[in-house]
């Protein structure tokens, strides 16, 4: 039922606004249900958005008495209720699903000068093409950065990516933010219309509430896609190790993609529709978006950072570690505003949690190397498990190429070596035989010299000063252990005490002579015997070291036979007394160091 | 030696007769007893504090005046959980201090702490995920502020016309189905479509993207996980140490963890967060413990409260839910009944209510982020704590049950 014209006030404006208001109310109108106006004739969506800035205008009058004032009110509500539909409904209609593929590959580059990116990049290769369709253009793109390298050159990056047909339309090349245009501009336009008359009339509130929770759908939608976990805390104490490797290596991947693609856009988008129109509403859309979203990203990283500390954890936790430290000037740019500080306060707190459970891993590791309370040697001097473990890296295909420019870590690795050495030390002197004390030195250290030789980020760590220094070290063990056990044997081949003057036969004593060659036969026998189940691991070691006695031994017996064998066949059995030749000695040397009993017959040249 | 002091009759009495017969060891022992002794009398002070501020109930308005001191904050107000946060650290930071300061690690590692010590720290780890579903809760109550504040907006503007009484109408409504229907499946809407749709292009497409939900917010954890379970789980193992072991450590890490259940169940019944059916009212604590009598009551009192609440589909027990609750009903029902123009005593109710409505926002605007970054501080300390314990075990180097 239309109003009388009243005269003299803006009626007639007022009532034809009031009319188009009125025909759009869905409570009231069939029609109005069934059709939105911005799906609609363009004409109409003027029209009504005229309408509405008419009645806000007469909202504004001064002229109006309280009955029309309360027209005006509901005339109001009336379309601030259709505006705020419209506005969810232009928003529902604009959720896209990103291309996961093309991201992935776009952002595989920008952590250029990390190892990590090119297993990355292959890694999601093998895992994420299970689960999606391949698109060439993304496997050419990111088989063309694996092709690239580690390298460098983020030109040929941005070539990779420009060439490459990806979803990614628009992006900023600073830093390595990319925003990707989530909404088309002419609707953008639209949805800043609507959002400027709903704030002017005062309904703030309901416009960032439908803004947010659509918005944060579309979110979640990614997050599903791109794998990010739900698990709670508890859950991630309870994996294994294995199973969660994989999951930080995917979240890493993921929230690269969230922070600098995923909110980035988001962040823009908001900027876009809302920057300019009151105060940091921009702001609060966006937190209203994205903080629930981030809160569950984080949250799994920073599970990882409170689990138990153990050493076959140390290079996951520090790639972990790494990523967030990358991240976290974008995390800086992306959450910039009060309402965020909650955010960008937790990454820095997983962060220095990271930090702290390497060190503490590192430093228990240390720990357990000084303290590592066996007690009984291992037998035949070989090769400590200690050794090998601290030697060793712990994973065969670790990378040391990421730990570049962390000194403290190279210091630390040194340390860690160093506190082996002593360890080692005080392990050796648990064997009662000091040949074999030396002996264990001598395997062990070369066997750490080897390792860091066969590993050049390892020796660029420990750096040659170092190696020349745990070289010294070996060969002197060696050298300990010749005198430890040779210096005696050869002691029966000397030439004072046996040769006597005056007398009836100056010359030789016969007796001194024999007991002699006693001596000396019993002694390499024992040490033969003993030392044929000692092991030296190394091969070339082991052959060093048996030429270097062959050096001291043969000529030592040849010329002490060569002398006086004479004496001894002349007397009475002389097969008790000289029972090697100079190539028995030599076969039988090749028997030391080889860890296998030999029988006790020795091996006699008939003579 | 230390004194056998009488607090309050026989406050003590207990442990005075257990410490005479004790008083042939050594030094060492003694103190350990007295520290022990001070750490129960301290969480029994503590909570009687609490106990008493929250009876100090609802006074009418004169009340208030004359009583100036007494504790304005309503029994499980923001500020009163928050004051249950402060009990928490100080409680937590004694307890630390007990168990790990200046004692031989391997005390810890004996029995039965051998035993409890684990069961603790898996405590432990499900507090923190408490921690995080609570914080994430809080979002859920901010969002109902965030409704409640466009209605306050929509009725105090005069004269009341359609406009506005259907403004407040639509928020109110969102509220409702807000506090009462999170917890069901399929996602409440956070804004209502104003009328129905059907066969639209944004239906349709709805549909395509598969089950769109738009809940106004999301939990961070799998569907399955439920805060009542772990509570119970937490619950489960929960035994007072009973002869020997009760002169020992295992008392201090029993009525820690209890403080540490009772804080989780409080705040989970508290705050509206992901699942809380079946929520337990049992506490596993022996009431003629001296220490526990105040937590007890506040148990008791929070169980009889959720019981009588839990049928109608709990929007958690936060003071401040609950009279917005309460007042969301009767201003609805105006809404409802509105028709113009209203009736001036009517407008009056109205008013009264809307302020009330207003002054609940107010406190929620003010107290929310604080209690978040309350709740974030507590979990801080327990990852520390836990992370100490850790340390300790492992350089003792034997643990018989296995930790997670």
């Amino acid at each position: 039922m239309e109003p009388p014209e009243r005269y003299g006030r803006e009626t007639t404006g007022f009532e034809t606004a009031e009319k188009i208001i009125l025909r759009w109310d869905s409570t009231v109108s069939e029609e109005a249900r069934e059709k939105m106006i911005f799906e609609g004739d363009r004409c109409e969506v003027d029209r009504y958005l005229q309408a509405v800035d008419e009645i806000q205008r007469s909202m504004s009058s001064t002229t109006i008495s309280n009955d029309d004032q309360t027209k005006v009110n509901s005339a109001i509500q009336i379309a601030m209720a259709r505006l705020e539909d419209e506005f969810r409904n232009i928003l529902l209609v604009h959720i896209h699903a990103f291309d996961i593929d093309s991201l992935l590959a776009d952002l595989g580059s920008s952590s250029c000068s990390r190892t990590n990116s090119r297993r990355e990049s292959s890694d999601f290769l093998e895992e994420d093409h299970l689960d999606q369709e391949e698109t060439p253009t993304s496997t050419a793109a990111s088989a063309a950065l694996v092709r690239d390298g580690g390298g460098s050159g983020s030109g040929d990056v941005l070539k990779h990516i420009e060439s490459s047909t990806s979803a990614v339309s628009s992006y900023r090349s600073t830093s390595s933010i990319r925003e990707v245009d989530l909404i088309p501009e002419e609707t953008i336009e639209d949805l800043r219309s609507i959002a400027e008359r709903m704030i002017a009339a005062g309904y703030l509130r309901e416009c960032i509430q439908v803004y947010g929770s659509v918005r944060k759908s579309a979110v979640d939608l990614n997050f599903k896609r791109l794998k990010v976990e739900k698990l709670s805390i508890g859950d991630i104490q309870r994996l294994e190790w294995d199973a969660l490797e994989t999951k930080i290596r995917r979240w890493i991947r993921a929230a690269k993609v969230c922070v600098r693609i995923l909110f980035a856009s988001e962040k823009r988008l908001c900027e876009q529709i809302f920057d300019g129109v009151g105060t940091a509403i921009d702001d609060a859309c966006f937190m209203e978006t994205v903080k629930g979203p981030a809160i569950q990203l984080f949250n799994f990283a920073e599970a990882i950072s409170i689990s138990r500390r153990s050493p076959e954890k140390l290079f996951k936790i520090l790639d972990l570690h790494d990523a967030l430290v990358e991240l976290l000037p974008d995390i800086e740019v992306v959450f910039d505003s009060k309402s965020s500080d909650s955010i960008r306060v937790q990454a820095a707190e997983i962060l220095s949690r990271l930090a702290e459970a390497a060190r503490g891993i590192l430093s228990e590791f240390e720990n357990a190397v000084l303290r590592e309370p066996s007690r009984v040697p291992v037998p035949g001097g070989t090769i400590h498990p200690l050794t090998r473990y601290s030697s060793d890296p712990s994973t065969p295909d670790m990378d040391f190429s990421d730990l570049e420019g962390k000194t403290p870590l190279e210091l630390h690795l040194i340390w860690i070596i160093v506190i082996l050495q002593f360890n080692l030390e005080g392990k050796s002197k648990h064997y009662k035989d000091t040949s074999l004390e030396h002996l264990f030195m001598m395997n062990n250290v070369h066997y750490i010299v080897q390792k860091v030789k066969g590993s050049p980020e390892l020796r660029e760590m420990i750096g040659d000063d170092y190696l020349k220094k745990m070289t010294g070290k070996f060969r002197q063990a060696a050298t300990s252990y010749q005198r430890a056990t040779w210096v005696k044997v050869l002691y029966c081949l000397r030439d004072e005490g046996l040769h006597v003057s005056g007398g009836f036969s100056s010359g030789v004593s016969k007796s001194a002579l024999r007991e002699r060659f006693k001596s000396f036969n019993a002694m390499f026998e024992e040490v033969h015997r003993t030392q044929a189940t000692w092991l030296i691991p190394d091969s070339q070691l082991r052959e060093e070291l048996r030429i270097s006695i062959s050096e001291k031994l043969i000529p030592a017996y040849r010329s002490f036979l060569g002398r006086f064998r004479s004496h001894i066949e002349s007397g009475k059995h002389p097969e008790n007394y000289i029972k090697y030749s100079v190539e028995d000695l030599e076969i039988s040397v090749l028997d030391f160091f080889e860890g296998y009993p030999v029988s006790q017959h020795l091996r006699r040249r008939s003579q | 030696m230390p004194a056998t002091t009488e607090y309050q009759g026989s406050f003590l009495g207990r442990i005075s007769i257990r410490r005479n017969q004790v008083m042939n060891m050594d030094g060492n022992h003694d103190q350990e007893l007295e520290d022990i002794e001070l750490f129960q009398r301290h969480i029994s002070d503590r909570f009687a504090d609490l106990l008493s501020s929250s009876q100090q109930q609802q006074p009418s308005s004169s009340e208030e005046a004359s009583t100036p001191a007494a504790a304005v904050d309503p029994f499980l107000s923001i500020n009163w959980l928050r004051k249950l946060l402060d009990v928490f650290l100080c409680c937590e930071a004694e307890f630390k201090a007990l168990l790990i300061m200046g004692r031989d690690p391997s005390q810890i590692s004996k029995p039965p702490l051998d035993r409890l010590i684990p069961e603790m720290l898996d405590r432990a780890v499900k507090a923190l995920d408490i921690c995080n579903a609570v914080t994430n809760g809080i979002e859920t109550v901010r969002h109902c502020q965030n409704l409640a504040e466009i209605a306050v907006t929509a009725l105090e503007q005069k004269p009341f016309g359609d406009g506005q009484v259907n403004r407040a109408k639509k928020a109110l409504s969102s509220l409702m189905m807000e506090m009462t229907g999170e917890d069901k499946e399929g996602g409440s809407y956070a804004r209502t479509w104003s009328f129905g749709r059907r066969g639209s292009a944004a239906a349709a497409s709805t549909k395509d993207r598969g089950h769109l939900h738009l809940r106004s917010h999301t939990w961070s954890v799998s569907n399955n996980w439920s805060a009542a379970k772990q509570i119970q789980a937490m619950t489960a193992n929960l035994q007072a140490p009973r002869g020997n072991d009760a002169s020992g450590l295992a008392s201090p890490v029993f009525i820690m963890s209890t403080v540490v259940v009772f804080l989780t169940w409080t705040m989970v019944a508290a705050i509206p967060c992901q699942e809380r059916n079946g929520l337990a009212t049992h506490f596993p604590v022996p009431k003629q413990l001296v220490w526990a009598q105040s937590m007890i009551a506040l148990h008791e009192k929070i169980g009889e409260e959720w019981k009588k609440k839990e049928k109608k589909g709990s929007v958690g027990l936060l003071d401040e839910m609950q009279r917005l609750e309460k007042s969301a009903h009767s201003l609805i029902e105006f809404a409802d009944n509105f028709q113009f123009p209203a009736e001036e005593e009517r407008v009056e109710e109205v008013a009264a209510q809307v302020a009330e409505v207003a002054d609940t926002c107010r406190k929620m605007a003010e107290g929310l982020v604080p209690l978040q970054l309350q709740i974030r501080e507590v979990f801080h300390r327990i990852v520390r704590s836990r992370t100490e314990i850790l340390d300790v075990l492992e350089s003792t180097g034997k643990v018989s049950a296995p930790i997670v």
